[in-house]
């Protein structure tokens, strides 16, 4: 490849000597067949490697494939270019080292809250019996009087942190989230939004985060990755230099962040839509 | 605030939590008050018709003589051959044992042509065919099999019972959320807990639905099988009836009937209730 993207992420790799990151992807593709026997290139030679307790976004136009690469560290897709691995392993289907948050919290209505966050022991041969552990994940997302109630009864911000809680029951050391307060409106984003930062800053897992929006991406990441339109490739991985603990009153009054928002926002509109 | 999420409506909920701009009203009729309007209207016309038409009883009896058949089925010693009791017991048994081996049946194999295409195809098409055969037609050839016992009865009213759960439990489980499935997949569930903890309960109110048509189907195929030939059961009570033009018995056995449907069908409805508890909170 010949275009300036291609020079930057040459730049952005690491060196070849250092040790495996946790999560490392090595020009990963793919490629969609639809009904109508056409191909969709949803990923093209994606490089990216994430260390142990960084948390990373990935902001990028929709239909991206962000996605997509997602669902192949989760286990869920295959990748057909590239390698994909976890710890220097290659990913071969769902691991309990990785818990997924899913759009919309995803809960299973005909549970109560606290049989939705168990659920992980309860499945895939593992039939743990610590349930001290359930309360503890329960009252840290201040959900410990919720727990006999059903999914219907609690709010879309309490339904997600009850999804992150199920997500950090076996407690897994990478925590993949897909666009998980994209149903919530503003100010309950921007709680859910500190209350994730707690919980990263707490547990010390690897956090990848999938967002549409800016402020979130920055708020939250240390890094964060700008993807292109599909086929999906990583335009820039920008750090951010803001000191944590962050709050949403002084964020945007750091020197940092309105220089970032507008490179993230140009880099977005220069790709076509945004949403 | 460079936001593009500061964008986001306001939530519906707030507009319609709003109260009604439109004035007091008056509280409408409750649904079983308007439903005995209707009996009383029916009752009335029932009446009307025959005293202007001069009906003979054995077309169409007056009310009053099917309520006064209703009284002497009903009341006389459980225990005796002439109430309804006893034939309306064996029909309710005989329509129950129906039900819950053809339910069972239709949920299995439901079950195992949503889980595999393999068998998917293989049955459907023969599933379809039986379906599409009026099954009633089917009866003789069970009384021959079966014998006029309550054998017969039960193998009617089971296979008129298997094929709405059969459909509807195919439905519903191939109806599971792929997000649910993603889920299951991402904790590494088997395939049975997949089954048992996402795809069943969420296929729970497609199976209600296929329940609820199964009993009122059970005991029209036990009525049907004992019309063929039976030592007992409300079918022999309405053709005991008939062979003496008892016209007003048989409206009574009717009514009976009527009412051990409606019986049936609101006990499904009532265990749905239990069971598929979060469906009407959450607006399924």
């Amino acid at each position: 490849m010949s275009n300036p993207i291609a020079s930057t992420l040459e730049r952005a790799r690491p060196p070849a000597a250092s040790a495996p990151s946790l999560i490392e992807m090595r020009r990963v593709g793919k490629t969609y067949h639809t009904a109508s026997g056409g191909t969709v290139r949803a990923l093209q030679g994606v490089d990216l490697s994430i260390e142990p307790g960084e948390f990373v976004c990935v902001v990028g136009p929709s239909g991206c494939g962000k996605s997509t690469l997602l669902r192949m560290l989760a286990g869920l897709d295959s990748c057909d270019e590239g390698t994909l691995s976890l710890e220097g392993r290659r990913i071969a289907g769902s691991s309990s080292e990785v818990g997924v948050v899913f759009q919309a919290a995803n809960l299973l209505p005909w549970l109560t809250v606290r049989e939705n966050v168990r659920l992980p022991l309860r499945v895939g041969g593992r039939h743990d019996k610590i349930d001290g552990r359930i309360d503890a994940l329960l009252s840290m997302a201040g959900l410990a009087d919720f727990g006999m109630r059903y999914p219907y009864e609690l709010s879309g911000g309490m339904q997600q942190r009850a999804g992150i809680c199920r997500a950090l029951a076996r407690d897994p050391r990478i925590l993949l989230m897909d666009e998980p307060f994209g149903a919530l409106d503003a100010l309950t984003r921007e709680r859910m939004n500190s209350e994730l930062q707690r919980i990263w800053q707490t547990s010390g897992k690897t956090v990848l985060l999938i967002t549409h929006s800016i402020s979130e991406a920055i708020f939250l990441g240390d890094r964060v990755i700008v993807m292109s339109a599909r086929p999906g490739r990583v335009l820039r991985d920008l750090p951010v230099p803001i000191p944590r603990p962050r709050s949403f009153d002084t964020i945007v009054s750091h020197p940092a962040y309105a220089g970032l928002a507008r490179e993230i926002r140009g880099l977005l509109n220069a790709q076509g839509e945004l949403e | 605030m460079s936001d593009i999420t500061t964008s986001v409506p306001v939530p519906v909920e707030a507009i319609e939590d709003a109260p009604p701009i439109r004035g007091e009203r008056k509280k409408p009729l409750s649904g079983s008050v308007i439903a005995a309007m209707g009996l009383v209207v029916l009752l009335g016309l029932w009446e009307g018709a025959v005293r202007v038409l001069h009906l003979p009883p054995y077309i169409l009896p007056a009310p009053e003589a099917v309520v006064r058949a209703l009284w002497s089925g009903l009341a006389v010693n459980p225990a005796s051959q002439l109430g309804y009791y006893l034939p309306l017991w064996g029909t309710f048994r005989n329509a129950a044992i129906g039900f819950i081996v053809g339910s069972m049946l239709g949920l299995t194999i439901g079950s195992l042509m949503a889980e595999s295409r393999f068998i998917e195809k293989l049955i459907m098409p023969y599933a379809f065919a039986l379906q599409s055969l009026p099954k009633v037609a089917i009866a003789p050839l069970v009384v021959i099999w079966f014998g006029f016992g309550d054998g017969s009865k039960i193998a009617i009213a089971a296979l008129l019972a298997f094929f709405p759960v059969l459909i509807n439990s195919f439905t519903g489980l191939r109806a599971t959320e792929p997000e649910k499935i993603d889920l299951m997949r991402s904790l590494s569930a088997s395939r049975f807990e997949t089954y048992r903890i996402v795809k069943l309960p969420n296929a729970a109110p497609f199976i209600f639905a296929g329940l609820d048509m199964a009993v009122v189907y059970a005991l029209l195929g036990t009525i049907v099988a004992e019309f063929l030939g039976a030592q007992q059961g409300m079918g022999v009570v309405i053709t005991q009836a008939q062979s003496v033009t008892d016209v007003a018995g048989v409206f009574a056995a009717l009514v009976i009937l009527g009412v051990l449907g409606v019986v049936l069908h609101g006990l499904v409805r009532r265990v749905e209730h239990r069971v598929v508890h979060w469906s009407r909170q959450s607006g399924h």
